[in-house]
């Protein structure tokens, strides 16, 4: 239950600043929705088994999944890059995230 | 036999831009000889067979070949040679080495010639593999081949040659669905892809929907690469294309393919009456068009390929006729056809090289003194013209023998013959026309000064010429034929041909049919000038070429109404889309599945609780956040609160990586906030309502989804065999780092070129396009944080003793990572931590000792990653982990890989804090002083080049007052600067 609370938390701020204006905004919407990503790969693997997935263990009923955790060890990498990507962005081609720039340009 | 030909095909290909490099133009002579080689190969291995008697169900030779390749899907290289194939790959070779060797001569002594050497090769390649194959894949891959040689043919003679190059691409292309789409029903019909079996499988005779279906998709993908009416503009159109190219396309490669599927394929389909009424009607259309069209040229060139679409027709019409004596015609007309054609197209070649022209109009006010091209050009268009003692004539006279004994109703074989008839008569005009244009014109005879053309080398002519004097020779002697053609007509009938060529068969109906056409023929060439006066107003009403245009600029119309849909300038517009369908489905399931599993274990823990507090809170201050900064800061909030997530659900290194990439990402935000404005806009309550009832709906619908979907079952198979084998399987005891490196490899391979095109697409954007300009930090004089060497004393000397020890310990992590937390990623990161420390440490942005090559390390990770791939093939299998044993340790291949991973993610964490922390010269100056922060600074940011440029355009506009028409070149070279110029 926790864990699916704190996804739909994430995508509710995720959503909620992806509807914004500004490029940067957005960026950090996708930066949450990565997050609510990563935890519902985590979900999907089962959150009642949380003992770490080490050597070779004997009991496996108490031990986390290790597959969604490669996945979203990745995924938390290829964000990172796409964010980069996404931030370059921000701050190539037009400026006009610039709002309060564009609006002085208006009234004039 | 076969493969060992195929692959001498795709070796030539590979080496030619090798030997090009060394050899220029005369690469050909070289390339010519493995060619020729794998001709004799061929034929040499199809006498084998023919030998040892190893023969299919009709009686043809053949031989076979197959190497698996996807046996899982029963794909395979199947290669296999009858009759028939035979003759397309002496056709393709020999015609092909004759090409190459003219070649050499065409071109000129200096220049690159490499792209053309290698996509001609590469389309002899395709070409033999198209005709070898026996796997109903290869062979459209092979099609798909041809295609796509032939564009970049076309589309490399210049700036002129792109528009017919996309058009023929177009058609071709879209020939190739069609075939695509016959595949995939044949496949499916008979459950294999082994061509041989599909020709001979029951379902043909059992489902006559599907034949008939089947019928029409070959029929319509070979129209367009034969160019057959209605897809016939894309021919003439393509001559823009150099002379080599034209002759190959037209005589042995591009358009024969098609004719070749008609011919495999006939067997089957000879009996469908809509495959014959479809290529007899389409047949004869194109050859009757083709043959007034090509009277009424007056380039050379152009009028030869009006003339091989009406000849293409004519095989066409005998394939559909689809009699054993009709086929018999149509594989002695294609050689017939690839020997007169190619030798024309070259002398064409020849005469436009010496003369400089090809224009008859312009060709009538010279002499041409070329007794060797003249004659043996001659004999082509003889050859072309049905003229007995060529192999032209041999091979119309079995035509017009097979259509007077057409099947079918009793009016069949007089309309057919006389179609063709007249197809003939026109074809004997416009070969007149083609010689006496080149030759015959002489408008002025009376000055001959300057105007004397000469013969040129022997080597230019010689491979026309061997192409013409085959065509006598064989036209003299056919029976040298019989044995070709016998196998050839056999195994594309599909039962027993016997084919017995003689100059004299007697007194045959097709002889005074023949007669008929060359007396007629020869009329018109007497009263030329008269008919051309006559056919020169009429234009034919529809041009295909415009069809296409319009096709083409609706469908891009078309996608622009598409695209404009979502396209908008409010990014919200598209990005709520997904959430609002989120909604719906969420709503959907909510209302129809009513069945759950029950919970696995206990899912939450009491302390998740204080999580979820932390992480609402951290998300609430970033939808609240006014300012950048404050936006960053809080987003590293959430971030931290993931981290605590990760290791709450015994994720370690999961939680580490986290915990490095939110560090790493507010370092690289930090670069960027000097170049946006400081807060946010501001927006009216009312606004803030639909965006919160969305992402409160699409929040909700998540957790209803993560809470109904998942930790519902036991732990998956998959998962429970990574634990139970994953350390006897690999000496790893860190078994998240076991799956990223030695079970799942591949993906984590995929995932380092996601990071290295990530890394590069960085790069253009930042070299394409200039950053916004920093903006100005409003720092007051007497601030301490004016001298930026002083305030960073305590970091600098923190960072000069933790920065190498960081990077240190990211080796350390890389090693270990394959036992205890770490491993590549992590380690990289732990890395690129250390270089941020040393960034941000350092005075300014220049001095920070980050400089490396980030492309090169990002490359060598991938390289690395894909090198280390192959090294498994050494135990079976693309990215197999190897165990070897190094100085009694156990070694593992993984740990390489890893090495991988972690040049690749610490090349991307450079270029990122290289571009954007270190802008290249060009970047904007940084505003000093508390001026205008928004202030455009345009003129300090365009670099010194274009400036010089701008001011030269400047200074001319000011001086004219009117752009002259250099200017507005330069202009249209660069229409940004134009741009700014008109700006001002």
């Amino acid at each position: 239950m926790t864990v699916a609370i704190t996804a739909g938390l994430l995508v509710f701020g995720a959503v909620y600043l992806m509807m914004k204006r500004e490029m940067l905004r957005v960026i950090l919407g996708f930066i949450l929705l990565g997050h609510a990503g990563n935890i519902v790969l985590m979900a999907a693997g089962g959150t009642s088994r949380r003992d770490l997935p080490y050597g070779s263990p004997e009991d496996l009923s108490t031990i986390a999944d290790p597959l969604p955790q490669a996945f979203v060890l990745t995924a938390i990498v290829i964000a990172f890059s796409i964010t980069i990507v996404m931030l370059v962005l921000a701050v190539t081609g037009n400026d006009d995230d610039d709002t309060a720039a564009a609006a002085k340009e208006v009234q004039e | 036999m076969l493969l060992t030909c195929l692959v001498i095909a795709l070796l030539t290909c590979f080496v030619s831009p090798l030997i090009t490099k060394f050899l220029g133009r005369n690469a050909g002579w070289v390339l010519a000889l493995p060619l020729l080689g794998a001709a004799v190969l061929a034929v040499s291995a199809f006498a084998d067979a023919a030998r040892s008697g190893s023969a299919d169900s009709s009686g043809s030779p053949v031989v076979q070949q197959w190497v698996p390749w996807m046996p899982t899907v029963d794909v395979g290289l199947g290669l296999r040679m009858d009759g028939l194939a035979l003759v397309f790959t002496l056709l393709v070779l020999v015609i092909g080495a004759l090409i190459m060797v003219y070649s050499t001569r065409y071109l000129e002594p200096v220049g690159k010639h490499g792209t053309f050497y290698l996509l001609m090769t590469g389309f002899a390649a395709a070409m033999l593999a198209l005709v070898l194959a026996d796997d109903l894949i290869v062979l459209y891959v092979a099609w798909e081949a041809t295609t796509l040689c032939s564009f970049f043919l076309i589309a490399r003679s210049g700036a002129g040659a792109r528009e017919p190059a996309i058009r023929t691409l177009l058609v071709t292309v879209a020939g190739g669905l069609l075939l695509l789409a016959a595949v995939t029903v044949m496949i499916i019909a008979t459950g294999t892809t082994r061509l041989s079996d599909i020709l001979v499988d029951p379902v043909w005779s059992a489902n006559g929907a599907l034949t008939t279906a089947v019928a029409v998709l070959i029929a319509m993908a070979a129209f367009t690469k034969s160019a057959q009416f209605p897809f016939q503009a894309w021919l003439p159109d393509s001559m823009v294309a150099i002379t080599p190219v034209s002759a190959y396309l037209h005589a042995a490669a591009m358009v024969k393919a098609g004719i070749y599927l008609l011919l495999r394929f006939s067997p089957v389909f000879a009996d469908v009456s809509v495959w014959n009424v479809m290529l007899v009607t389409a047949g004869l259309i194109t050859a009757l068009f083709g043959a007034i069209a090509a009277l009424r040229r007056y380039d050379l060139k152009e009028l030869l390929a009006y003339s091989t679409m009406s000849q293409l027709g004519l095989l066409v019409t005998m394939i559909g006729i689809g009699t054993p004596e009709a086929l018999k015609a149509a594989v002695i007309h294609t050689i017939a056809h690839a020997l007169f054609k190619s030798a024309l197209f070259m002398f064409v070649g020849v005469i436009d090289h010496s003369a400089h022209t090809r224009d008859v109009r312009e060709l009538a006010h010279m002499k041409l003194r070329m007794p060797v091209t003249a004659t043996a050009m001659g004999l082509a268009a003889a050859s072309m013209a049905g003229v007995p003692l060529l192999l032209g004539f041999v091979s119309k006279e079995t035509m017009l023998k097979a259509f007077l004994d057409a099947p079918g109703p009793a009016w069949v074989p007089w309309v057919v013959t006389a179609a063709a008839a007249v197809a003939s008569i026109f074809t004997f005009a416009y070969s007149a026309r083609l010689v006496l244009g080149a030759f015959g014109g002489r408008a002025d005879r009376s000055e001959d000064s300057d105007d004397v053309v000469r013969e040129a080398s022997p080597a230019f002519w010689g491979a026309p010429v061997l192409g013409a004097t085959a065509g006598l020779v064989l036209g003299v002697t056919p029976f040298l034929l019989d044995k070709l053609v016998t196998v050839g007509a056999t195994a594309s009938a599909g039962e027993e041909v016997e084919a017995h060529f003689a100059l004299w068969h007697g007194l045959v109906p097709e002889l005074f049919v023949s007669l008929t056409v060359i007396a007629i023929g020869t009329m018109l060439v007497l009263a030329r000038h008269r008919v051309h006066h006559a056919m020169a107003p009429y234009d034919f009403p529809i041009s295909g070429l415009d069809v296409v245009d319009t096709a083409r600029e609706q469908t891009i119309r078309f996608g622009g109404v598409v695209g404009g849909w979502t396209g908008s300038i409010a990014p919200r517009r598209h990005l709520s889309i997904p959430a609002v369908a989120l909604i719906v489905i969420a709503a959907l399931a909510a209302l129809t599945i009513d069945d759950l599993p029950a919970v696995v274990g206990e899912p939450s823990d009491p302390l998740d609780w204080v999580l979820v507090v932390l992480i609402a809170c951290g998300v609430v201050a970033m939808m609240q956040a006014k300012t950048l900064i404050a936006a960053i800061v809080v987003t590293g909030v959430v971030g931290f609160g993931m981290t605590v997530w990760f290791l709450q659900l015994g994720a370690t290194d999961v939680a580490i990586t986290q915990l490095l990439v939110e560090i790493l990402t507010v370092c690289v935000m930090v670069l960027l906030l000097r170049r946006l404005p400081t807060t946010f806009e501001k927006t009216p309550p009312r606004q803030h309502v639909i965006p919160l009832l969305v992402a409160g709906g699409a929040g909700l619908a998540t957790t209803v989804g993560v809470w109904a979907l998942t930790g519902r079952r036991e732990m998956s198979p998959a998962s429970e065999y990574f634990l139970t084998e994953g350390y006897n399987e690999t000496g790893g005891t860190n078994l998240v780092n076991t799956i990223l490196v030695d079970f799942r490899a591949l993906d984590t391979l995929g995932e380092l070129t996601v990071l290295g095109v990530a890394g590069i697409t960085i790069a253009a954007l930042l070299r394409a396009r200039k950053p916004s300009p920093e903006r100005s930090a409003n720092i007051q004089d007497h601030s301490p944080l004016i001298d930026a060497r002083d305030n960073t004393v305590f970091v600098r000397t923190a960072a000069k003793l933790m920065a190498p020890i960081i990077v240190a310990g990211s080796l350390i992590l890389l090693l270990r990572g394959h036992y205890e937390p770490g491993g590549g990623f992590i380690a990289a990161l732990v890395g690129g931590a250390g270089f941020a420390l040393a960034y941000l440490a350092a005075p300014s942005d220049r001095s920070a000792r980050v400089q490396m090559p980030y492309l090169l390390l990002i490359g060598l990770g991938v390289a690395v990653g894909v090198g280390t791939g192959f090294l498994g093939y050494l135990d079976g299998s693309f990215l197999r982990p190897l165990h070897p044993e190094v100085f009694g340790f156990q070694a593992t291949t993984a740990l390489v890989f890893d090495v991988g991973v972690y040049l690749a993610v610490i090349g991307v964490i450079l270029a990122s804090f290289n571009l954007l922390g270190r802008p290249p010269k060009r970047g904007g100056q940084p505003l000093v002083g508390g001026s205008d922060p928004g202030a455009p600074t345009h003129e300090s940011d365009v670099s010194d080049a274009p400036t010089d440029r701008e001011k030269r355009a400047e200074g001319e506009s000011a001086a004219s007052g009117s752009t002259s028409s250099e200017h507005s070149r330069d202009h249209a070279n660069n229409p940004e600067e134009s741009d700014e110029v008109n700006a001002r």
